[in-house]
């Protein structure tokens, strides 16, 4: 048994991501437990209709956020308690509707900074109406083997170490989180630790004090004895030992009262809680209400180092009186552990993974790009270029110093061709349309075929056929007519013998000027030499006369129409922008550059 | 909680139609010089010249005067404005009308855990202290109203009779009103007096309100002053500042001529800390706490400050086992303005000890173990030591 969170406690969480975190934890408790998440419903007004994602062991439970407490009471009959993580300026509406929720019989507010005022009304309101209200300030309510509510008790490793798995015979009431944990890892270590564990919060005015725990627990069978760790300021001690002197109890009361300090120190000096003050007359200090306690036949230790040790005593006594059972340990291999995330289990060397995808260029996983292995940095740094590292990314190496500079050239010659070819248009068009920089350029991209910039893979692929099975130009042209049909990179729209096209002269020239073999460009241009024959314009292009020249220093055949993808890119993005600096307006083909061959204006016969 | 001072306070009690005398804040000689010029009441009446600043025991230190003309005042204001007191430099005083008076009384309103307590008694002033049986009051529950008749046999009880009664019944009302919406905890009017002309005036205010209700007055555009008698330091207020900024919280006060500084986590931790500190007859150079999980940037302002502190021995990084505070995180906090501190020559001869446990708890303490290496005297113990053993170890060390 316990008191206040138990195995029958079904909640709603008020709030947002503190409460959904809140949610997370209690789930590893449940899950320490193995049973189900005891979290139905989240309210959250901003994002009702949706659902909060939380792991409980190996699964992912969806929880619905509902807008209003009646509506997640209605669709889940079984919420019985309520947790408020929301703002302090809010926090009192909220908790007014789960208090009036006839379902709702606990309400634990975990917002801090609560007005004094607000928190009253809302203990007196839940008085009224024989609920609990639990807060403000409070870290929450663990019962050990039941149910937690909030984060109370902390990270899983702490919940087992504090054996809160199973129930002991100790209760716990502190107004400080912190301490809250300490105790139950006390009870834990020197006794057979807890049953229930409650933050009331450190405000003035908690809305649920000692008193009314101590009540529940003396009506708790389970509950031997109960910690109280108080602090000075207000009369909530002294309240509890009254109850405690009043009568015989069936439980042994311990208890702590932090704030002695105060003596020597500054009148009137605030501490860590808004609760933690000594009344203007004096009256609430720590001397005074360890005396009640004592008085009133509580175990009160000189000091909260003693008091593991007065727990240990009082577990001892317990145990001699038979009112408590020894609880045997969980073997280590028996104690409850949390599934381990893959890259947990990864780290420690328990599990193969088989990757999904492989890659051979880069690694991001530093502090900066390797490409092939080398800092980007060190390669800028060690005079390397642009057209090194399209080498080192698209065919695993190292480009010599000459090679780089054909690729430059390359780029440089192939960058823009103007606004009229299909590429630039289309980019334009896209551009006058609105349409973004990525869009456009894509656009632009779909461009690059078969009959635009795209021959540049396929020249080169069917060149090194030629070369690669030793094919004479007149064995080469039978076998692509008959094969393959116009032979790509050769042929041009506009360029012909007679007026040849300046870039293929460039950089045949260019490339002749070097000491370097280059049986791929000179097999394209004795192509040239039989095809221009046949007709002016079958002139060798400059998508042919890259791809022989790339082919010729050693660049994969799948990688070449990406040549002219780069460097047509440069133009494409520069006329995307030119059009947006102008303003330019959406653009339509004017009437009379279309021949409209389609049938003149006529009856629509009836519909058969 | 949250004081107000006496200019503020004063005006809270005005804007719920309580009489005060005319007063003014005043924060230069010039200022007050001009004031004089345009207000009848500066020229005509006797004046009351005050300090206005978080100050105890202001007439022993020679901070109030009374029954001055304005000649006298102005000279009382030139005095007082840029005095030094100890920490703090006086930059207001409140200079208010002597209000003739034969009778002094008493009237304050309190909150307790059930409602709020109006008190009220026929000896005002400094007779109250002496006659605190003659104090009677009336409990007002949380959510009930006050009603006349409740009023009126709290009046008579307290010995007030005839057209007297009325007016303090009507008195208390509207303090019970100001009380109620302006979020106060605590408001003490000592000494009202009956004027001449018949009428109960506040002279003085003792106001504490609720910090947390801020949000909700946005002509509260007053500041807070510090509650110990004397003003924040600054870097008391650099860390209210940093405090105001961050999820979770860090606070500090500094106590002048200890030597064992406390840096522990946690808002009831701190105070066993402090409490095992003075058990074992040592001084404290400080309060300090940090909880909530803060930044660790957070924590290094506030460790920063702490380091800084004159004079110090040891240095306590306690606190409990935490339920969600990130050890690691806000240990790394500390442990960069611990470098910082070093650098700079601090921290020479002063013995660190750390006792936590929590979320990252084994990284945490490792990071703190490993300043070892670095030259730091530190002493680092986990959960398995009880929280404030390490107060006994420091104390005991040489």
């Amino acid at each position: 048994m316990s008191i206040l969170a138990t195995k029958d406690t079904h909640v709603v969480i008020q709030g947002g991501l503190a409460g959904v975190n809140a949610a997370r934890r209690m789930a590893e408790f449940r899950y320490m437990i193995k049973q189900p998440l005891n979290v139905s419903a989240f309210v959250y007004p901003p994002d009702a209709g949706k659902t909060n994602e939380i792991i409980c062991g190996t699964e992912l439970v969806m929880i619905p956020i509902y807008k209003t407490v009646a509506e997640a009471t209605a669709n889940h009959p079984e919420i019985n308690t309520s947790l408020v993580y929301i703002g302090a300026d809010r926090a009192y509406a909220g908790t007014m509707e789960a208090l009036n929720d006839s379902q709702i019989k606990t309400v634990s507010m975990i917002t801090e900074g609560v007005p004094e005022k607000d928190a009253k009304l809302l203990g007196k309101h839940a008085r009224k109406l024989g609920k609990t209200f639990n807060g403000p300030s409070s870290i929450g309510v663990v019962s050990a083997g039941e149910c937690r509510l909030g984060v109370i008790g902390g990270a899983f490793d702490n919940l087992v170490a504090c054996k809160l798995y199973r129930p002991g015979s100790f209760g716990v009431i502190t107004k400080s989180g912190g301490l809250s944990n300490e105790i139950i890892w006390i009870c834990s270590q020197f006794a057979d630790g807890i049953t229930t564990a409650i933050g009331i919060g450190g405000d003035a005015y908690p809305g649920t004090d000692y008193v009314s725990y101590l009540e529940m627990f003396e009506n708790d069978p389970q509950t031997k004895a109960v910690v109280i760790v108080g602090e000075m300021g207000g009369d909530l001690e002294e309240r509890a030992a009254e109850w405690y002197g009043a009568k015989k109890r069936r439980i042994k009361l311990l208890a702590v009262v932090s704030g002695f300090c105060q003596e020597s120190l500054p009148k009137g000096m605030k501490f860590g809680h808004a609760g933690a003050k000594e009344g203007l007359k004096g009256e609430g200090s720590a001397r005074a209400k360890s005396e009640a306690l004592k008085k009133a036949g509580a175990i009160v230790p000189e000091t909260f180092g003693a008091l593991g040790p007065a727990i240990k005593a009082t577990h001892e006594e317990l145990l001699k009186s038979g009112q408590v059972k020894p609880i045997p340990d969980l073997a280590p291999a028996d104690m409850p552990k949390l599934p381990k995330t893959v890259q947990e289990s990864m780290k420690e060397g328990e599990v193969l993974v088989t990757p999904l995808i492989r890659s051979t260029i880069s690694d991001d996983r530093g502090d900066e790009p390797l490409y092939q292995g080398y800092p980007a940095s060190e390669l800028i740094n060690n005079g390397y270029d642009i057209p090194h590292i399209i080498g080192l990314l698209w065919d695993n190496r190292l480009v010599s110093k000459q090679e780089a500079e054909i690729i430059k050239r390359i780029i440089m010659l192939s960058a823009d061709h103007g606004p009229c070819v299909s590429g630039a248009l289309t980019t334009i068009i896209a551009a006058c349309a609105g349409i973004g920089l990525s869009q456009a350029v894509a656009a632009g991209m779909i461009m690059i075929g078969p009959r635009f910039g795209g021959a540049v893979t396929d020249a080169g692929r069917w060149f090194k056929y030629a070369i690669d099975n030793k094919l004479s130009v007149d064995d080469f042209l039978v076998y692509m007519k008959k094969n393959v049909g116009p032979v790509p990179g050769i042929g041009h729209r506009v360029k012909s013998l007679k007026n040849p096209d300046k870039r293929v002269k460039e950089l045949v020239g260019y490339v002749k000027s070097l000491n370097m073999a280059t049986p791929h460009l000179d097999f394209a241009l004795e192509v040239e030499k039989i095809t221009a024959v046949k007709k002016d314009n079958l002139i060798l292009n400059v998508d042919g006369t890259m791809a022989a020249v790339l082919v010729d220093i050693g660049f994969p055949v799948d990688s070449l129409n990406g040549f002219f993808i780069l460097s047509r890119t440069i133009g494409m993005i520069g006329h995307w922008t030119d059009q947006k600096k102008q303003g330019s307006r959406l653009i339509r083909l004017f009437d009379y550059l279309v021949n409209y061959a389609s049938p003149k204006r006529r009856e629509v016969p009836p519909l058969k | 909680m949250a004081k107000v001072l006496e200019g503020p306070g004063m005006g809270l009690l005005r804007k719920w139609g309580i009489s005060t005398p005319n007063y003014a804040v005043v924060t230069s000689s010039d200022e007050f010089d001009q004031l004089s010029q345009v207000n009848d009441w500066l020229q005509k009446s006797k004046l009351v010249v005050k300090a206005h600043e978080a100050l105890g025991s202001r007439f022993k230190l020679g901070l109030v005067k009374v029954g001055l003309d304005l000649t006298a005042a102005k000279a009382a204001v030139r005095e007082m404005l840029g005095k030094k007191m100890e920490t703090l430099t006086i930059r207001q005083v409140i200079v208010s009308e002597a209000v003739d008076h034969k009778e002094e009384y008493y009237a304050a309103a309190k909150s307790t855990r059930d409602g709020v307590d109006l008190l009220v008694a026929t000896c005002g002033g400094i007779e109250v202290e002496s006659n605190w049986d003659k104090v009677k009051h009336v409990s007002i529950e949380t959510g009930e109203t006050l009603t006349d008749s409740a009023l009126s046999s709290l009046v008579k009880d307290a010995g007030f009779s005839g057209d007297t009664a009325a007016k303090m019944a009507e008195f208390l009302k509207k303090l019970h009103a100001c009380f109620e919406n302006e979020d106060a905890q605590y408001v003490e009017v000592n000494p009202v007096v009956l004027s001449s002309q018949g009428e109960l005036v506040a002279l003085d205010a003792v106001t504490l309100l609720d910090g947390d209700a801020k949000f909700r007055h946005k002509d509260w555009t007053f500041p807070f002053a510090a509650e110990f008698g004397r003003a924040y330091t600054k870097n008391e207020e650099e860390v209210m500042a940093v405090d105001a900024k961050v999820k979770g919280s860090v606070k500090l006060i500094e106590i002048p001529g200890g030597n064992i500084a406390m840096l522990p986590a946690g808002g009831g931790a701190s105070v066993y800390y402090s409490d095992a500190v003075v058990a074992r007859g040592g001084k404290l150079a400080n309060y300090a706490e940090y909880s909530g999980d803060p930044p660790d940037w957070a924590v290094e302002v506030l460790t920063e400050k702490v380091c800084s502190l004159p004079g110090i021995k040891h240095i306590i990084v306690g606190g409990a086992i935490a339920n969600f505070t990130d050890v690691k995180k806000t240990f790394g906090g500390i442990i960069n303005a611990f470098r910082k501190a070093k650098a700079e020559g601090k921290l020479q001869g002063v013995k660190i000890w750390v006792r936590r446990g929590g979320p990252n708890e084994l990284q945490g303490l490792a990071a703190m173990r490993a300043l070892q290496d670095e030259g730091f005297d530190i002493q680092v113990f986990d959960r398995k030591t009880p929280l404030t053993d390490i107060v006994d170890m420091a104390m005991a060390a040489k």
